[in-house]
């Protein structure tokens, strides 16, 4: 395992390591190895058929010789400690630094603190200096890490080769040899780089340096984010280039949402937009719940922001701009404004009248708070959706209050001059600087044609592609912890260094140091990085740049109004409707690996898509309105359960025939739009359009890495060269009788809670009136009481003195009277379901901090996920028809990991006490002394052991059933490992530990700065130093289990519970406090606040109570069924309520 | 009918039970000694690659233990010292010993003549960096299994001394494995700390031995052993500075 030599290695020796990496991938290539790991029994014990039997006996005879002297055999093999030949400063073997840098990315850059154990990176922070962010960071930054340490990367430069057969092959060639040819390129007029977008203020420095040199720059991105503020300021006819919607949503009370998924992954600024929305969603009291923002959204996909809303409402993106131009006609004549813009927008925006139910109550309630609303607009929407969501802003008097506009300066030439000018022959050489162009534009360039007319192609890039296949010479580049650069956030409030962490661990170099060397700059990317920063900051410090991470930068905002009032004369009037055979088409990154970048990154597909839940695949996502259509059209195609696949209790049950291994079998069908078309899995998603088809890019690639061959299908198909990524006029072919299906590794095929609460909602106004309504619900509402005599005492009484732990063997007592050893903490944890957007990142944090493998897509069809953190997502919904699938439908999540029972169910099966309880409350897991029966994973009710049916984290995933015998993994990504987690084997059970290390990490610290500071003061070494209790206790907030340090909207709080006055006893002290089955009497640990809802009950989908509470209520109340489906009989089952 | 197996057979069951009962005895005997640490890892004594003499330097010289092994009231790792900690001494003291060629090819590396400047000959790859030598490769000694956290930080901070864990090392000329390290090990002490505690400046004073304020060898009885624990300064430091050595998984297994 990975602890061997982790303090030792030096760093300013010749690269050991380095040598070592390289020298296994060259070996992995002759043909000499490749033999021998195809040999049937590799570990050489076919050797012995080159022996004589008595050849063979003489040699046994004298190992069994030596093996009796002194058993040697069982000692361990010996092993060395390589100190440094010269200690470098600030590093103390055994406690990891922390550095300030930023990841880049499409939105900007993020700022980061990583974790580095003698210097090699282990795990991603956010930043807490950046305040926007708060220290949080999203699911790719968190999972990034581990391309740092991915085998498959480009480990030096390569020159393509093609044989006689047009096979191709790779030569390694030095990364500097190919750089200096490539700088010869520049000096010919006609050498053109195409970049992806990039927001580092050194990358502009260079290339425009470049352009002066002569070399034409292109920039590239599929998902464009930075469309919608290019279309913004040309509707308006600014002088920017761009005007960026910057949101302010700590302010806002009241927010509309048009196809903008502002707290998902799929629009910029999303950290910063949940932390400051989910932040005014915070409820602590009947009194702030009044207070408490509220969100509409019209959108076509189910996304994360719709999960939020308050009030959905689904729209085809083709019928989004009528629906726009209405509500913008609506707000201005409300807020008294230009009369004949009115008109004009109440014109175009016809098509939508039928929504006119929807769009005056909330109109209304926007105007009701002009100053503190919003509405934003999806960045796939047309320019015109995004000039009239400026003037609703503009009119409700929000610009400069709950929205800043931004204008931006950084104008650039896309993919299509590039072309024009190749075909003008304009361009003979090519550079492609990151991103992957020719898989993503492969729709709407011929690039066979293109590269007849190039004479050279080279590519920068991170791994081997299909830009890399397209191009001569593949120059590798190094990943983000390794480069030094100088960026920015999305705001432009921070300026922010990009500082590595660690040398380059291959033969790489960074994009900086790529456009240094062809400027001719003799500088290296560190002292151009420092130089910019003395342009900057004049005689400020660099290292304490470096060391705080940020730079304000204090933008500009745009603040002038703007009258438009003829705009709209020209925009047409939208007739086309949309229907079963002209569907709108939809076009998402993907969850998994966003354009494409992380298609290498095995947590990123193992971390399953919070909406369909599934992992390792992108589908077709059609409504439930379609599917039942396809269903009815192809009978046998096992899209929607058949009528008759419904139980007793009228619940859904698996369609068996449609279900291979008990998972879910997909059927494959191509989707005709024009004379382009894609094919893929289909999968019903509830609430999605009537008449939209989603689809993700990014997957479905032709050359990657051994993770992400086979993932997904590919629909970069639907894009233009103008960005867009919306198609009309789709249909999905008539299928062929012989279905073709696709196995999809999906880790909740069920939606519903079946009137369980589980989640516990309510709305603001039942809130307000009985605050403890979460204890009302559930079958322990009716049982005795779980605590028994104890029920009414306190809650740190309760966590220090009630009895628990009940182990079939004796072990400890750690109740505080009875205990020689009494845990001065009782660790617990708070989760607030309101909090909870479904962003994932708690999931993938656990995963870095923990060591948890990946188990690749079959076991997880196994069921064989190891995640520690699960996160549930359930649907409910108005109408309950049994056999429908819903389509207007309410969203929960939940996060559920060990809750530390404090009467443990898995405690007391164990037949070999591997797991008992702490003093402190955690339920400990000795992985040691586990020998797998896997009892304590059957009796957890909560279901959230995890157990190693295989070496994941040593073996590769295609070749666990070969036990021994199968290939290790490339022993690079054990560099990644945690040193302070044990990395688990085969036959162990595992599951959350509340983040021990980090618990056991911070006591230590205590108390040995206790002890320090206590011989301080009183001078004196010997034995009468006092220490008592309290200066031993770890303050409120030092813990930070990686969940709860990653979480955008701060739900997670993790305390210690017999200290009143913590963070987590005051929220379990909250009357919205429930533990889930509490009725079990399990006692959890961890416990969750119920989820408040904030509707309007003017508008025509308000529902009294969530959906969710109405399932339970007809569930546990059967008496009173039926009364829950109608609006106003159901007042009256939910004033009978009280008397349960 | 005759009979088919001869009368002595009727003992062959009791024999072969009572020699399998005696193999088997013997064979869970051999484990249960011979591949138990105090078997296995007391007594190891690797050839280190410098024969650094701790008897020499820790024991008449006097050298701290916190000299050489900074790391060791800081961090969970003890440390061993880097080359540079050797060479503050003996680039004077034995500066041409060949003993310690190891570790000035480790100190000096790329700069072969000694001068702190790299000169162009001296850059052998051509980094423009001066690269020490290869890192000396100490044979460990100590070793906890994976998923063992020992933290040497707390231990030292909080009144434990080395000698607990370590024994004498000031008397071996050459070290050795001395205490089992099994978690049996672990236990005994963390369930009576009291017998390890001393006062801080102590903990690397491997000589010192807690003098009872009663003392004398004539208390035998069970109010008398008890009054020594009372007053020995274990237990006084237990309960002065609050020492609560967890006996439970976590503290030691994560």
């Amino acid at each position: 395992m990975i602890r061997e030599n982790s303090e030792q290695i030096p760093e300013d020796s010749p690269e050991p390591g380095m040598k070592y990496w390289k020298s296994l991938d060259a070996l992995a290539e002759t043909p000499g190895f490749q033999d021998w790991i195809q040999d049937e029994f590799p570990q050489g014990a076919s050797m012995l058929q080159g022996f004589e039997r008595r050849g063979f006996m003489k040699i046994m005879a004298a190992s069994f010789g030596l093996a009796g002297l002194g058993m040697t055999g069982c000692r361990r093999p010996e092993q060395t400690i390589m100190p440094y030949g010269k200690s470098p400063e600030e590093l103390i073997p055994g406690v990891p630094n922390y550095y300030a840098t930023s990841m880049p990315s499409p939105h900007g850059n993020i700022p980061l603190v990583v974790e580095s154990h003698s210097g090699r990176p282990t795990k991603i922070e956010g930043n807490p200096s950046y305040l926007p962010f708060g220290g949080s960071t999203d699911v790719y930054a968190q999972a990034s890490v581990l391309d740092l340490y991915d085998p498959d990367r480009a480990r030096e430069s390569f020159r393509k080769k093609e044989n006689q057969e047009g096979d191709l092959s790779w030569a390694s060639v030095n990364t500097n040899t190919l750089i200096a040819e490539v700088s010869e390129w520049t000096k010919d007029g006609n050498f053109a780089i195409l970049a992806d977008r990039s927001f580092s203020l050194a990358r502009t420095k260079l290339s425009s340096e470049l352009k002066d040199k002569g070399v034409q720059f292109f920039e590239y991105e599929a998902i464009d984010l930075a469309r919608p503020e290019k279309l913004l300021s040309k509707g308006l006819r600014l002088d920017s280039d761009g005007l960026r919607v910057i949101p302010n949503l700590g302010k806002v009370k009241r927010a509309l949402s048009l196809d903008c998924d502002f707290l998902g992954s799929r629009e910029p600024f999303t950290l910063a937009n949940t932390r400051s929305f989910m932040g005014g969603r915070k409820v602590t009291s009947p009194g702030d719940a009044k207070k408490m923002n509220r969100l509409y959204s019209v959108e076509s996909d189910m996304t994360l922001t719709g999960g939020v809303a308050d009030h959905r409402l689904r729209l085809d993106p083709s019928q989004t701009p009528a629906f726009a131009f209405l509500l913008a006609a609506e707000v201005i004549s409300v807020r008294k404004g230009d009369q004949t813009l009115t008109k004009r927008l109440k014109e175009l925006g016809k098509a939508a009248e039928i929504h006119r139910e929807w769009i005056t109550p909330c109109v209304a309630d926007l105007c009701s708070k002009p100053s503190q609303s919003i509405v934003l607009a999806g960045s796939h929407l047309p320019e015109e959706v995004h000039v009239a969501v400026f003037l609703i802003n503009q009119s409700l008097g929000a610009i400069g209050k709950t929205i800043n506009y931004l204008p931006t300066n950084d104008s650039y030439e896309g993919i299509s001059e590039l072309i024009e000018k190749i075909e003008a022959n304009e361009i003979e050489n090519l550079l492609f600087v990151g991103g992957n162009p020719v898989f993503l534009t492969d729709s709407f360039v011929d690039w066979d044609r293109i590269r007849k007319k190039l004479k050279k192609v080279a590519r920068f890039g991170y791994s081997l592609d299909e830009t890399s296949e397209f191009s001569d010479l593949h120059i590798a580049q190094s990943h983000y912890l390794e480069s030094w650069d100088l960026s920015r956030t999305w705001d432009q409030e921070s300026i922010v260094p990009v500082q590595p962490l660690i040398a380059p661990l291959f033969d790489t170099v960074s994009d900086l140091e790529l456009l240094l060397s062809l400027v001719g700059s003799s500088l290296t990317a560190h002292d151009f990085v420092k130089s910019m920063h003395s342009e900057l900051e004049g005689s400020k410090l660099f290292d304490d740049f470096l060391r705080l991470g940020v730079l304000s930068a204090n933008p500009s905002f745009h603040s002038s109004p703007i009258a438009l009032n003829d705009y709209f004369d020209k925009t047409k009037i939208q007739e086309n409707s949309v229907g079963a055979d002209n569907l709108d088409l939809l076009l998402i990154p993907d969850f998994h690996v966003w354009d494409g970048r992380f298609i290498n990154n095995g947590w990123m597909h193992e971390c399953p898509n919070p909406m369909t839940k599934l992992t390792w695949d992108n589908a077709i996502l059609i409504s439930p309105l379609l599917g039942k259509k396809l269903q009815k059209e192809n009978p046998g195609i096992g899209l929607i359960p058949e009528p008759t696949m419904l139980n007793k209790q009228n619940q859904i049950a698996p369609d068996n025939a449609n279900f291979a291994d008990g998972r879910q079998k997909a059927p494959v069908v191509l989707v005709k739009f024009g004379n382009r078309s894609i094919e893929g899995p289909l999968y019903v998603q509830p609430g999605l359009a009537d008449y939209t088809i989603v689809s993700s890019l990014g997957m479905g690639r032709r050359k990657t890495g051994r993770v992400g061959e086979g993932a997904g299908y590919d629909a970069s198909t639907i894009l233009d060269q103008n960005g867009n990524r919306m198609v009309s006029g789709a249909k999905i072919l008539k299928i062929a009788k012989n279905w073709t299906y696709k196995k999809l590794a999906n880790v909740q095929e069920h939606w519903s809670m079946e009137g369980r609460a589980i989640i516990r909602e309510a709305n603001v106004d039942y809130y307000s009136k009985k605050e403890d309504f979460a204890q009302h619900m559930g079958a322990e509402s009716h049982s005795p009481p779980m605590w028994g005599k104890d029920e009414n005492k306190s809650l740190a009484h309760k966590s220090q003195k009630t009895p628990r732990g009940n182990s079939s063997y004796e072990h400890p007592d750690h109740n505080y009277e009875n205990s020689d050893t009494p845990g001065r903490h009782q660790w617990g944890m708070a989760i607030d379901l309101t909090q909870c957007t479904g962003c994932s990142a708690c999931v993938v944090a656990c995963q870095s901090e923990n060591n948890i493998p990946i188990v690749g897509k079959d076991q997880v069809m196994r069921g064989r996920e190891m995640h520690w953190v699960r996160l549930d997502r359930y649907f409910s919904s108005a109408e309950r028809e049994g056999d429908e699938i819903p389509s207007d439908v309410q969203v929960s999540f939940q996060s559920i990991s060990c809750m530390h029972c404090e009467t443990a169910p898995c405690e007391s099966v164990c037949p070999v006490n591997a797991t008992v309880h702490d003093e402190e409350g955690l339920n400990a897991m000795a992985y040691n002394r586990c020998v797998g029966t896997r009892y304590c994973a059957n009796n957890c009710p909560y279901k959230v052991r995890r157990f190693n049916f295989f070496d994941w984290n040593k073996r590769q995933t295609d070749e666990l059933y070969k036990g021994p015998l199968g290939k290790k993994n490339d022993e690079i990504s054990s560099m990644g490992k945690n040193p302070d987690v044990t990395v688990r084997m085969r036959g162990v059970m595992e599951k959350c530990t509340y983040c021990v290390q980090r618990i056991q990490e911070a006591k230590i610290q205590v108390k040995v700065n206790a002890q320090r500071a206590a011989r301080h003061s009183s001078g004196k070494d010997g034995s009468d130093i006092e220490i008592d209790n309290s200066d031993l206790k770890v303050p409120d907030g030092t813990i930070l289990p990686a969940c709860s340090q990653v979480c955008p909207s701060d739900g997670v709080a993790f305390g210690d519970l017999s200290d009143p006055e913590s963070r987590v006893s005051k929220l379990k002290n909250d009357p919205r406090n429930y533990s889930v089955l509490g009725y079990l009497n399990t006692r959890p640990r961890t416990t969750y606040l119920a989820k408040i809802r904030n509707p309007n009950d003017k508008m025509p989908d308000f529902a009294k109570k969530p959906h969710s509470y109405r399932e339970y209520h007809d569930k546990a109340y059967p008496t009173h069924h039926g009364e829950g489906h109608g609006e106003k009989k159901e007042t009256k089952s939910t004033n009978g309520k009280g008397s349960h | 009918m005759r009979n088919i197996f001869p009368r002595w057979i009727n003992t062959v069951p009791i024999k072969l039970f009572i020699a399998l009962g005696m193999t088997g005895g013997a064979v869970v005997a051999g484990i249960s000694y011979y591949a138990t640490p105090k078997y296995t890892r007391v007594g190891y004594q690797p050839t280190q690659p410098v024969s650094y003499n701790h008897e020499f330097h820790a024991g008449q010289l006097g050298l701290d233990c916190r000299y050489c092994h900074t790391s060791v009231d800081k961090s969970p790792h003890a440390s061993i010292p880097s080359a540079n900690v050797c060479m503050s001494c003996h680039k004077n003291v034995k500066a041409d010993s060949p003993l310690l060629e190891p570790i000035r090819q480790s100190y000096y590396g790329e700069d072969s003549n000694k001068d702190g400047k790299l000169s162009e000959d001296e850059d052998l790859n051509g980094d423009g960096i001066m690269n020490v030598g290869a890192p000396v490769p100490w044979v460990r000694l100590h070793k906890t299994p994976d998923y063992v956290y020992f933290n040497h930080a707390i231990h030292v901070n909080r009144g434990v001394s080395c000698v607990e864990c370590h024994g004498r090392i000031d008397e071996m000329v050459e070290v050795h494995h001395d205490k089992s390290l099994s978690m049996s090990f672990c236990l005994e002490c963390h369930r009576k700390p009291e017998d390890a505690l001393r006062p801080m400046d102590k903990v690397t004073d491997l000589a010192w031995v807690a003098k009872h304020s009663l003392g004398g060898d004539d208390l035998h009885t069970e109010d008398d052993l008890d009054r020594i624990h009372a007053d020995a300064i274990g237990f006084a430091i237990k309960n002065k500075w609050n020492v609560n050595a967890g006996v439970s998984c976590t503290t030691c297994h994560r």
